[in-house]
């Protein structure tokens, strides 16, 4: 695993890097800017609204499978390839469920995947 | 103005006072993010532009991680994109306390944004009239500011200490799953999350890229909204049916905006089921006088 990002860090380059900032940038600042230029003066549609109810779940859902069910350079279905994971996971759920703050969800997360996979 | 309190603390230390909870929250993460941006090849200076320009956990763990799997460039922007699409919606609901604003303020406050000092803004906005437009500019600078910082620490220190990287990149999945479980709100959300999380493992293995993540974000979205339409269109009480009921939670973290104003609806329906009560009550004991008791309960049982 650890061989995998030596190799990502010998093949990118400042420029490279710089290109994903500059995009990464546009793309994180349109979404911010557009809306809220326009809808200072105007009501926002209805249907944009209640589709985006919808979004972000299902895009954070989607990650989320990505990082614990999928490997990540052959994309194969590994139901249980993380233990550790997917144990952390539970308590982060619990844990966000219970107190609603993103520090706590966080570190209880970090903490229990580093003591299941210490075990497992 | 004789009500108001005088008060001795200058503006921006109150500002800094509302905006510490998230500010030191925001130095792990950003520690977390920082060693991350490092591994995948950012240097300090570039770890610390990204958290500037970008400024948003969620992304910036994102990059790293496609970087680390070596993803081409426009996969990785097309991701970026979908995931501060979420942005739109809360500009939009922030727009309503902007509106007499230039278009320059506009352009600062929206690039510094995020979910969480959103929440604090939208928080203030509604519940504190004195809250200004340049408070609200004010938090957004200081949690840049945290941010910015822990990245930056991060990526210095991680070429000194040694990490299992796994268990770092764990703080993107943990910081996920908790935007999940804060924007479950009714069943159908519920039901839809299961949709994308079925969806996304089919085009995942079947695409055998993050494309499938967008496919699944959209059909499931799209899912929600129709379904959720349908149900407005059939249903004369659409917030209380099954689907379109809210996730039940905790009563100790009921307390956003929305929390409050349910509350009093519920109240309100409450108090006008009584009065509607105590009319039919009185109606029937002027046409039936027998039947009377039978209101209270079980006495004539």
């Amino acid at each position: 695993m650890s061989n995998m990002f030596v190799l990502a860090a010998a093949n990118h380059n400042v420029k490279f890097h710089l290109m994903i900032i500059v995009l990464g940038g546009i793309a994180a600042f349109l979404p911010r800017y557009i809306p809220l230029r326009i809808f200072t003066n105007r009501d926002l549609p209805e249907w944009f609204n209640e589709w985006m109810k919808y979004v972000p779940v299902c895009l954070f859902t989607a990650l989320v499978m990505k990082g614990i069910f999928v490997t990540s350079d052959t994309y194969k279905f590994i139901p249980l390839g993380h233990p550790a994971q997917i144990i952390a996971a539970l308590f982060v759920i619990v844990i966000a469920y219970l107190t609603r703050s993103m520090s706590m969800s966080v570190v209880t997360g970090l903490v229990v995947v580093f003591l299941a996979s210490l075990i497992l | 103005m004789a009500k108001k309190v005088e008060t001795t603390e200058p503006r921006w230390l109150y500002v800094l006072g509302i905006a510490m909870p998230l500010c030191l929250s925001y130095i792990p993460i950003g520690l977390a993010c920082g060693i991350l941006l490092h591994a995948a090849g950012f240097n300090f200076v570039m770890a610390l532009l990204v958290s500037i320009v970008v400024f948003s956990g969620g992304a910036q763990f994102l990059i790293a991680s496609l970087l680390m799997v070596n993803a081409p460039l426009p996969s990785i922007i097309l991701m970026l994109f979908f995931l501060e699409l979420r942005y739109a919606l809360l500009g939009s609901s922030l727009s309503k306390y902007l509106s007499n604003e230039t278009h320059r303020f506009i352009l600062l406050f929206s690039a510094s944004m995020n979910d969480e000092n959103y929440a604090i803004n939208y928080l203030k906005f509604a519940t504190d009239k004195n809250w200004t437009p340049q408070d609200a500019l004010m938090v957004e600078h200081y949690s840049l500011l945290a941010w910015a910082s822990g990245n930056l620490v991060g990526a210095l220190i991680g070429s000194a200490v040694s990490i299992n990287l796994e268990i770092v990149d764990f703080a993107l999945t943990a910081l996920f799953l908790y935007m999940i479980v804060m924007q479950v709100q009714s069943n159908l959300t519920f039901l839809m999350a299961l949709l994308s999380a079925v969806l996304s493992i089919i085009f995942l293995t079947w695409t055998k890229s993050t494309l499938g993540i967008v496919i699944s974000t959209v059909l499931a979205s799209l899912c929600g909204f129709f379904i959720e339409n349908q149900i407005r269109k059939h249903s004369n009480d659409p917030t209380h049916t099954l689907l379109l009921r809210k996730f039940v939670r905790p009563e100790n973290t009921k307390d956003t905006i929305e929390d409050e104003q349910a509350k009093r609806e519920y109240r309100e329906r409450k108090a006008a089921r009584q009065l509607k009560g105590q009319e039919n009550e009185q109606s029937s004991a002027v046409s039936q006088p027998s039947s009377q008791p039978g209101e209270g309960g079980h006495n004539n049982v």
